[in-house]
């Protein structure tokens, strides 16, 4: 492992990603408040412009409240082709900088660029290059934090970000450099609750022992500290609050998980509902596993109830597939075990373990009839060729055109 | 409650219990604990999931009776951790003291009165040889699934055969089936679905055993071993259909030596990672194993064997594989093949006794 001291990691965050891909496009929303996300009745919001934040929006608040708070804000749904195209070129420019690049979201990324030191110039000129170029060729603005590990990197894009005060946005650093002979200096003021990993419960526990500054953690004595938390993650706090993160920066970290939800605009509580909803999710699911070439052998169903509570079961079996009929019969019986009686506000189904297809094999059953492959490949290039909506399976003949992803912060207040 | 016992007895009474006490922990904190009670000279520990219920009777030295509920996992790790010799338990409130050597232990105890009622075992007691049950639970509890979504699965079917007893039982990947000619406890048409979980500790008690008693109610199983109870409820539904999935004649046969292919599989899986096949070559010039991984590497072996059809390649999960060779009788087996997709047929060239069916894997 390279020492810390040797390493130069950036952490890229463009600012208020899918609200400014809309400013980008749409240049005379530029300066209003603007909020992206679920337009329906159970929308939450996904992101806002700087200039919504300023009225008390923030994302994954209620649509209903971020309304309330900014009633002249322009809400729009989201269009998340477009931000995976943005996000592609992006993520192109980083590559420009480094391989060493491993995306955390569409929207951020961090960066080794240690080797590349040498070629281009140091961190904070490599991360001016960067700024540069995505704001020519995107519009968009990012906020770059550099660091001799993510975990620094990472609080420093934080404080590079533009902040909200009353008389409006007023624009960050947008670069910002963690020296590291300096480290206590810019770790030790910040709230103990910005470190990674320190959730409500973690800070509660923290707050008992006396702890609000990371310095105050950081002066914990180690025994103390894995007596209230646990030694694992006592032990791992006490590293970061001394700015020690030896994680290595992971390109092409292959994907987890790959998952599909709905949100119901009114509680769903007929079975033959949930069953429908489910085999089209899992055909939405099914299908970017192949496209990404992979194969899964956990099936993972999510509902939540009208109350908000919300379980995930999962199962896995001995073979991993990609076929939508099999994913939905494995969710099936996972929903055959719940009582849903109550009412389903959402659905979800996801596939892990997922594993490359490359090699295929599949364990054949002596009970269960094999998955018809030859079929899957021909609905699969009917729908690259002539798009999503122009086959699908007969029970959902005659249902408005929904796609799965579409409405991933919440029913959209008109079919899209 | 007092009594005095030898260490490596109560031990073994404890883990014996222990085993269908739930390590999950359940709704019912009382069932993370040993039910012990004690009547003269006779102590009686019983753990329980409430699927699942063993209960070990010992004889020891009692001095008062009485009925506790002590948790499990930390009782026997206490025992265990005592000198050898004598322990003694006695009680006093809500605590029990446990004692050995000069070590002293109190132990807070769980409400006796929370414990469930168990149900006494019920139906007619039927008494078979040990040896040859334990034996076909050998072979087939093995193939039983134990993934819970498919309940019926984690079954092993007890039907009556002819006069005699079968053991069936598939994850549908495998299917296993063993017939004990000898063994007719069941009634004409009587069939049972017995969770396997049960019958692998059912075949763990055997180990020492000579007899076991069966009891068979309407809705649970007994099995009496040598001072051992083992209850457990039986599982409700239809088994598939497993006669039709066996094929009646199968063109192509292969006919090779157990031990030599077992050998020789132990040596190619090495090569068979990350849940890929192994690959079965048969032609007339006899049987050639391949595995090859990715990225990693691959591994061929030829081996002796006799080949009646034409030339094919199959490929299998080399566990259940191993799993099926490993628990056929005898030093010759035969493979009988249709093609790459259909099932495998295995079984022993002396005994007609166990089958065991394998589907292979789809290679693309």
């Amino acid at each position: 492992m390279v020492s810390d001291a040797a390493r130069t990691i950036l952490h890229v965050d463009m600012d208020a990603f899918f609200v400014s891909v809309e400013v980008a496009d749409r240049p005379e929303l530029r300066g209003r408040p603007v909020i992206v996300g679920g337009t329906g009745p159970r929308g939450v919001v996904a992101a806002a412009s700087y200039e919504a934040r300023a009225s008390g929006v923030h994302s994954a608040q209620p649509m209903a409240v971020a309304r309330r708070r900014c009633p002249h804000a322009v809400i729009l749904d989201g269009r998340h082709d477009r931000y995976r195209a943005v996000s592609a070129e992006i993520m192109g420019i980083f590559g420009e900088a480094t391989p060493l690049v491993e995306p955390i979201s569409l929207d951020e990324a961090f960066l080794d660029v240690t080797g590349a030191r040498r070629r281009i110039g140091s961190g904070r000129e490599i991360a001016m290059n960067i700024r540069a170029e995505v704001a020519r060729r995107t519009r968009l603005t990012c906020s770059v934090g550099i660091a001799p590990n993510k975990f620094l990197a990472k609080l420093a894009s934080e404080s590079a970000k533009p902040r909200v005060s009353p008389s409006g946005p007023r624009p960050g650093a947008g670069i910002v450099e963690v020296d590291p002979d300096r480290i206590r200096e810019f770790l030790h003021p910040l709230p103990v609750g910005a470190v990674w990993g320190v959730g409500p419960s973690t800070l509660a526990k923290l707050q008992r022992l006396g702890v609000a500054t990371v310095g105050d953690l950081a002066r914990l004595p180690p025994e103390t500290l894995e007596r209230s938390l646990g030694g694992a993650a006592g032990s791992h706090l006490a590293a970061l609050a001394h700015g020690r993160d030896d994680r290595p920066v992971v390109a092409d970290r292959a994907v987890r998980s790959i998952s599909h939800e709905v949100t119901f605009p009114v509680d769903v509580v007929d079975p033959t509902r949930l069953w429908s909803e489910l085999l089209r999710l899992a055909d939405a699911v099914a299908a970017r596993a192949r496209a990404q070439g992979v194969e899964g052998r956990t099936v993972q169903l999510k509902l939540r109830w009208g109350d908000f509570t919300t379980v995930t079961r999962s199962h896995t079996a001995a073979s991993a597939t990609a076929d939508g009929t099999g994913i939905a019969a494995r969710g099936r019986r996972l929903l055959d075990e719940l009582d849903v009686t109550a009412g389903v506000r959402l659905i979800g189904i996801g596939l892990s373990q997922l594993e490359e297809a490359a090699a295929h094999t599949e364990q054949l059953s002596l009970l269960d009839a094999p998955a018809p492959a030859e079929l899957t490949r021909t609905l699969d290039e009917i729908k690259r060729r002539f798009g999503d909506s122009s086959i699908r399976r007969g029970r959902h003949a005659g249902e408005s055109q929904r796609t799965p992803g579409a409405d991933l912060w919440g029913p959209n207040a008109r079919p899209d | 409650m007092r009594f005095r016992c030898e260490r490596d007895v109560l031990v073994d009474g404890l883990s014996t219990a222990g085993r269908a006490v739930s390590s999950r922990g359940g709704a019912q904190p009382v069932l993370a604990g040993i039910r012990m009670i004690l009547q003269g000279d006779r102590l009686e520990l019983t753990g329980s999931d409430l699927e699942l219920t063993i209960s070990v009777e010992l004889t020891v030295a009692g001095d008062t009776d009485g009925e506790i509920v002590i948790p499990s996992r930390l009782a026997l790790d206490i025992v265990k951790a005592l000198e050898p010799g004598a322990v003694t338990i006695d009680t006093e409130g809500e605590e029990a003291r446990i004692t050995g050597g000069r070590s002293q232990f109190s132990l807070h105890l769980i409400p006796a009165e929370e414990y469930p009622p168990l149900v006494a075992p019920t139906g007619e007691s039927l008494t078979i040889g040990a040896a040859e049950f334990a034996e076909g639970l050998r072979q087939v509890v093995p193939a039983a699934s134990t993934d819970d979504s498919r309940p019926i699965l984690t079954g092993v079917l007890l039907a009556r055969e002819g006069t005699g007893l079968r053991l069936v039982s598939t994850d549908s990947y495998r299917l296993a089936v063993r017939d004990l000619p000898g063994t007719s406890v069941l009634a004409e048409g009587q069939k049972v679905l017995v969770p396997s979980r049960a019958l692998t500790e059912v075949a763990r008690a055997l180990q020492s055993a000579s007899e076991l008693t069966l009891l068979l109610g309407e809705r649970d199983a007994s099995f009496l071993i040598d001072g051992v109870r083992l209850s457990t409820r039986l599982i409700e539904g239809e088994f598939p259909n497993y006669r039709g999935l066996i094929p009646q004649s199968q063109p192509n046969r292969l006919t090779v030596g157990r031990t030599a292919l077992i050998d020789a599989l132990r040596r190619v899986k090495l090569m068979a990672r990350e849940a890929t096949p192994v690959r079965l070559t048969m032609s007339a010039d006899g049987l050639e194993l391949v595995a090859i991984t990715q990225d990693v590497g691959q591994a061929h072996e030829q081996l002796d064997a006799q080949y009646e059809g034409t030339d094919l390649t199959v490929a299998f999960n080399p566990d259940y594989l191993m799993n099926g060779l490993d628990v056929t009788p005898g030093d010759e087996v035969s493979i009988e093949t249709v093609d790459t997709l259909k099932p495998a047929l295995l079984r022993s060239l002396e005994t007609t006794d166990f089958l065991y069916l394998l589907m292979p894997v789809r290679v693309s």
